[in-house]
């Protein structure tokens, strides 16, 4: 019966939507309704008027730069929502928190060991990872990449080197306060940057215009960038601790 | 070429995709799950959306995976 039941509500959703996919414009299509409005003109333009030749990263921070906005925020919220919800849990089933003793203790009993080929390779791939990370964070209004993709990449980085290095007690310990600051750098960026804009420009997130406020304007696309990268790695990391239990 | 490749991926795809839902395994359904993002982090770059791809590459296949077994390793492995 139950089988039945979810057969037919599968069908009920799925047909309806394999036959809206079926009406869709061809890929590519030059007559689809998404290359007859505003692209041509960011197509054209972007290089111009963001001063961004890599076209994604001037629709991500320029014309649509209050999405990309929401977007940041979400992952935020994402990270508050787990911290809310998982932290009373922690403490209510005593995990041993306050107690520096008791924690590693705890941690060393349920960790298995590192495989040294592991070891061996994170450690020397490690640097690489990172400068290229940077790399694409600081080159994502030229090349493929931005803050997203680099700050996912130092956060997954930092995962693997927090469980590496907390095995050797070579984790250092991060105040709260900067914790909390550098998960929150994807929003702080954002505001800056709005506020620059509202000064220099009257209106919220916008750039200064290209020939007189060239360098002020690729200052703050990398400062976008380099919130975004910086918030996510720090978010990535703090998702990763909460849920392990720390 | 183009439309074999697409083709054979796709189809690759949707086998993962099967193979994670049927998986009785959660750490290996959370592996192949992994493999799902490689697939389509390949048909993003082929489609050329390199910026997609690098996204999926990284949260997909990196740190999601991580997530999943993480949270399956405080719960337990096998599906009832």
């Amino acid at each position: 019966m139950n089988r039945l039941l979810a057969s037919l509500a599968t069908a009920a959703v799925g047909i309806p939507m394999l036959a809206g996919v079926a009406q869709l414009p061809r890929v590519g299509a030059p007559g689809a309704p998404v290359h007859t409005h505003v692209a041509a003109q960011y197509l054209a333009g972007s290089p111009d008027a963001t001063g961004a030749e890599n076209v994604v990263t001037g629709v991500l921070l320029n014309y649509r730069a209050f999405d990309t906005f929401g977007e940041v925020m979400i992952i935020f919220a994402a990270l508050a929502a787990v911290l809310a919800v998982l932290s009373p849990v922690a403490e209510a089933i005593g995990m041993p928190k306050d107690q520096p003793s008791g924690t590693e203790h705890a941690r060393h009993r349920r960790a298995p060991p590192v495989s040294p080929i592991v070891a061996f390779v994170l450690r020397l791939t490690a640097p690489f990872i990172i400068a290229f990370a940077v790399w694409m964070m600081l080159k994502g209004h030229l090349t493929p990449g931005g803050g997203f993709q680099g700050g996912a990449m130092i956060g997954a980085l930092l995962i693997l080197l927090s469980i590496m290095l907390e095995r050797d007690n070579l984790w250092p310990r991060v105040p709260e306060r900067l914790v909390r600051g550098l998960q929150a750098a994807a929003p702080l960026a954002f505001g800056v940057v709005a506020l620059v804009g509202v000064g220099l420009t009257g209106a919220v997130l916008a750039l200064p215009a290209s020939p007189a406020g060239h360098g002020l304007r690729e200052l703050m696309m990398l400062t976008l960038e380099a919130g975004i990268g910086i918030g996510g790695a720090a978010i990535i990391l703090g998702l990763f601790l909460a849920i392990r239990g720390d | 070429m183009s439309r074999i490749f697409d083709l054979v991926m796709l189809a690759l795809l949707i086998s993962v995709a099967l193979a994670v839902v049927r998986c009785r395994d959660l750490v290996a359904a959370a592996i192949l799950f992994s493999g799902y993002s490689l697939v389509l982090c390949l048909l993003w770059q082929y489609r050329g959306a390199p910026d997609v791809a690098m996204t999926e590459a990284a949260v997909g296949a990196g740190v999601t995976t991580v997530l999943v077994l993480l949270a399956v390793s405080r719960t337990s492995r096998r599906e009832r």
